[in-house]
């Protein structure tokens, strides 16, 4: 299983058979694995693998039930998240875990452990503050301003902060600072992503990466070796020369990939497209916007962030509103176009935020599902909740949720399996006309990702339009039918994908 | 695929670069946007000032200025705390009781009309240790039991308020005999009387402290986000904690300096200082959910109020009206300063 190789210097970090559970169940089984000075190691498992277990750990989060942690050759034991940060330990959280009312210095100083400058005797010295946060910024590259309010950055200029926050640990006992990035570009535009990934190899010249995503491709791009985690246990460790992504990806789900081509279709000329939009144009996001989604198609919508496809995306469900320009449904225009009325009207609307606008945390997965159609679970206004159990239970099963507990509140199932149950509230609707997806597979594991997939390629199947906001360029390209690509707010290229062949390169061209 | 990757490599550079002089400008857009809120306040404060001079020429008089100040000033006091409490994202409704057992046990140490005997500098401490106390089972019930601040602060209110009413009994209204104590609060000294001189005092202090030191910048990341503080290693509870004590402490001089200025005291000292408090916090700028706001802005806050409410008095305005008017302006004041996070509201939990 694990080939150690000869090792001329100490590792950074080396955990032996570091075992942790709760309750009955054991997320991690006696995890070994050692990381040396200048490497970057991806890690890699499905959603539940025991993951973000050992990242809870190796942050001082979790205290493990048995095993030894060791840092630079020393046995250590991580108290809480000081302790660790003190060993040279620093995150990058998906989920950004900055403080966007504090500034840019006083976030990366944040994390500094015991030794702090720029405080003493918990006075603030502002100037020596921004000072130390100018140096760890220019370290990484990056020219922000330290005394900026973290809440006007941008993602991708946060996430630079994260990681200057990251590696600000004290270097003068010997140590090197080893950065876990926890999937890191989940929420990154491909431009973004190349600019982490360039920080990566930056970050490899002074210490070690623990780089954890569920993009294979990018695991394989950056680094020098790959964990692999399945149950609570490391399945493998290889160098990245000596594998491939559907070896990793069996590897990971315990079978190979199945996911199969799309087949595409042919617009009938003569059809009317379920949904069309006619010069759609906000003041300062985007401008005369024109598409028609057609029943049984999908058309991707690509751009950077600033491009305006997510605010595209909002108006065609009456989520945000726009200046001028017209939503067509079934060839006629509607008026006062809400999210109550584009609901009635067989909309649907995966939101990229899902915590924040695509659920209700604190109900349960079964209260979720019906929550917008409650479809045959409802007589009149009454919702009855064996009927309810019923349809919940059976999008449970076909989406595979785990864990299988329909009564659970939402907020406790993994990112995927909140993703499988949101996007089962609008399957559980049969009028389901238009669904509008943003970033369905944002933070998803290849697995759910498949399902997920699977369950949107069912749908329009069954004669629904679909408007895709990819995560990725091949996501667009794999799923679409047509392909918009947006620059700046405008339209600058469309591909019909039964005519078209575009490369991602002639859709990047487009994009910057 | 790694061909496809050397272009946008090189396209990106460029990118960060805008990225980041976007980064400034909105930084630059950010800081008038700070300033606009209490400007805001400010030109408020003028507008009720100019209608209430015209309204009443006594309005507009140094002795009538001086009577605000002093009337402001235990709110002012009280504030400090209340919102070094609402920055964290807590709240503290137990002002009232505390200024109550404050105030009771004050007026029976020192020299009195019910006689007792006359404890000195212990007629001070023992009433501050009480609000220390108080303040201390408030953080520590919060905190420990993880009961949400709200309620358990609104026990102690009772609690306190029941405290006081132990100690004062059902004997006759004890007034302080002492006249240094009870000319103490109004006199005017530089101008300005010695009570409002000791809240500004506090106010400055207060706006330091969380501005220049490790404890004040972690009252604004714990309001902004709890569980990031404490993966942090912030020390999250001891935090909480030592805020309920301080806004405790405040709370008990405010009781002590509310019996100087009314000579004497019952259980009922505290009545109407928190729902004059609160919303001058929110006035102010301070958000409930914690995170933004200051001291500077609710000190701005209670003045308002208090010219207001002082301002209807000189105008005439009927006591009958004055309580539902107050309250329409407050209601009216709060909108317009939320009127600019209308957008913030909606990302907001």
């Amino acid at each position: 299983m694990t080939q150690e190789t000869s090792q001329a210097t100490t590792p950074t970090l080396r955990l032996t058979d570091v075992r942790k559970s709760f309750g009955p169940v054991d997320a991690l089984k006696g995890v070994s694995l050692y990381i040396k000075k200048g490497e970057v190691i991806g890690l890699i498992g499905e959603n539940g693998a025991g993951k973000s277990t050992l990242l809870k750990i190796l942050t001082g989060i979790y205290q493990p039930d048995g095993g030894t942690i060791e840092v630079n050759g020393r046995v250590t034991k991580f108290r809480g998240p000081r302790d660790a940060s003190a060993a040279g330990i620093g995150v990058v959280h998906q989920e950004q875990s900055l403080f966007t009312n504090l500034t840019v210095a006083e976030n990366i100083a944040m994390n500094a452990g015991g030794h702090r400058t720029g405080t003493r005797f918990g006075f603030y010295d502002w100037r020596a503050l921004n000072k130390a946060a100018s140096e760890t910024l220019e370290i990484i590259g990056s020219k922000l301003n330290p005394k900026t309010r973290v809440g006007d950055l941008s993602f991708v200029d946060r996430q630079m902060v994260e990681i200057a926050r990251a590696i600000r640990t004290d270097t003068s006992k010997g140590g090197s600072p080893l950065v876990i990035l926890d999937e890191p570009t989940s929420l990154l535009e491909r431009g973004e992503t190349a600019v982490l990934e360039r920080e990566i190899r930056k970050l490899k010249s002074f210490g070690s990466v623990i780089f954890v995503s569920h993009r294979l491709d990018e695991i394989m791009r950056n680094c020098d070796r790959i964990l692999v985690m399945r149950n609570g246990e490391l399945v493998a460790d290889r160098v990245t020369e000596s594998v491939t992504e559907d070896e990793l990806f069996k590897l990971m789900v315990g079978h190979a990939s199945h996911a199969s081509k799309s087949v595409r279709k042919p617009v009938d000329p003569k059809a009317t497209p379920i949904l069309e939009v006619y010069g759609l144009s906000r003041k300062g996001k985007y401008q005369d916007v024109s598409l028609a989604a057609h029943a049984g198609r999908v058309t991707a919508i690509v751009g950077t962030s600033g491009s305006g496809r997510e605010e595209v995306s909002r108006a065609i469900f009456g989520a945000e509103k726009f200046d001028s320009g017209t939503i067509r449904l079934d060839g006629s225009e509607v008026r006062g176009w809400r999210i109550p009325k584009a609901v009635r009207k067989g909309l649907g609307f995966v939101p990229s935020e899902r915590k924040v606008e695509g659920m209700v945390g604190g109900y349960s997965a079964a209260e979720n599902i019906v929550l917008t159609n409650p479809g045959k679970a409802a007589v009149g206004p009454i919702v009855l909740p064996w009927k309810r159990n019923k349809i919940a239970q059976d999008w449970f099963t076909t989406l595979d949720v785990r864990p299988n507990d329909i009564g659970l509140e939402l907020d406790r199932f993994s990112g995927g399996n909140q993703q499988k149950v949101v996007l089962a509230k609008w399957l559980n609707d049969p009028e389901l006309r238009v669904l509008v997806l943003d970033h369905p597979l944002r933070g998803l594991d290849p697995g759910a990702a498949e399902t997920v997939n699977e369950q949107i390629k069912k749908a329009v199947a069954n004669g629904a339009a679909v408007v895709l906001l990819a995560d990725t360029l091949e996501e667009a390209l794999d799923m679409g039918d047509e392909i918009l690509v947006m620059r700046d707010g405008a339209v600058t290229a469309r591909y019909d994908m039964t005519v078209d062949d575009p490369s991602t390169l002639d859709l990047l061209e487009r994009m910057v | 695929m790694t061909n496809t990757l050397a272009k946008p490599t090189g396209n990106v550079s460029v990118d960060t670069s805008e990225l980041s002089s976007a980064g400034l400008t909105r930084t630059r857009r950010n800081i008038l946007s700070g300033i606009g809120e209490p400007v805001a306040l400010l030109g408020a404060l003028v507008v009720l000032i100019a209608i209430f001079s015209a309204l009443n020429p006594r309005f507009a008089t140094i002795t009538n200025l001086q009577n605000v100040l002093n009337q402001a000033s235990l709110p002012i006091i009280i504030g400090v705390g209340a919102t070094l409490v609402i920055l964290i994202g807590s709240i503290d409704l137990s002002v009232e009781g505390v200024m109550a057992a404050s105030g009771v046990a004050f007026v029976l140490m020192s020299a009195n009309t019910r006689g007792g005997q006359d404890m000195g500098i212990w007629a001070f401490i023992v009433p501050l240790a009480l609000g220390i106390v108080l303040g201390a089972a408030n953080g520590l019930i919060y905190t420990l039991l993880k009961v949400p601040s709200f309620i358990v602060t609104l026990g102690m209110w009772f609690i306190g308020f029941g405290i006081a009413t132990i100690l004062y009994g059902t004997d006759a209204y004890p007034e302080l005999t002492n006249e240094t104590l009870t000319q103490w609060a109004a006199k005017i000294e530089l101008g300005l009387p010695n009570v409002f001189w000791l809240a500004a005092a506090l106010v400055i202090v207060a706006a330091l402290v969380l501005r220049y030191t490790r404890f004040g910048r972690a009252a604004l990341a714990i309001g902004n986000n709890e569980d990031i503080a404490r993966a942090n290693g912030m020390p999250v509870r001891k935090h909480k904690v030592t805020t309920f004590i301080i806004a405790g402490a405040l709370s008990g001089l405010a009781g002590i300096l509310a019996t100087m200025q009314m000579g004497g005291t019952s259980n009922h000292i505290g009545e109407g200082y928190l729902f004059l408090t609160l919303p001058a916090v929110v006035i102010g700028g301070t958000a409930l959910s914690g995170g933004k706001g200051g001291v500077l802005r609710t000190f701005l806050g209670v003045i308002l109020l208090t010219v207001l409410n002082n301002g209807l008095v000189l105008a005439g305005v009927s006591p009958n009206f004055q309580s539902a008017l107050s309250g329409a302006i407050l209601v009216v004041a709060i909108v317009a300063a939320a009127w600019s996070q209308r957008g913030r509201l909606r990302i907001a939990k």
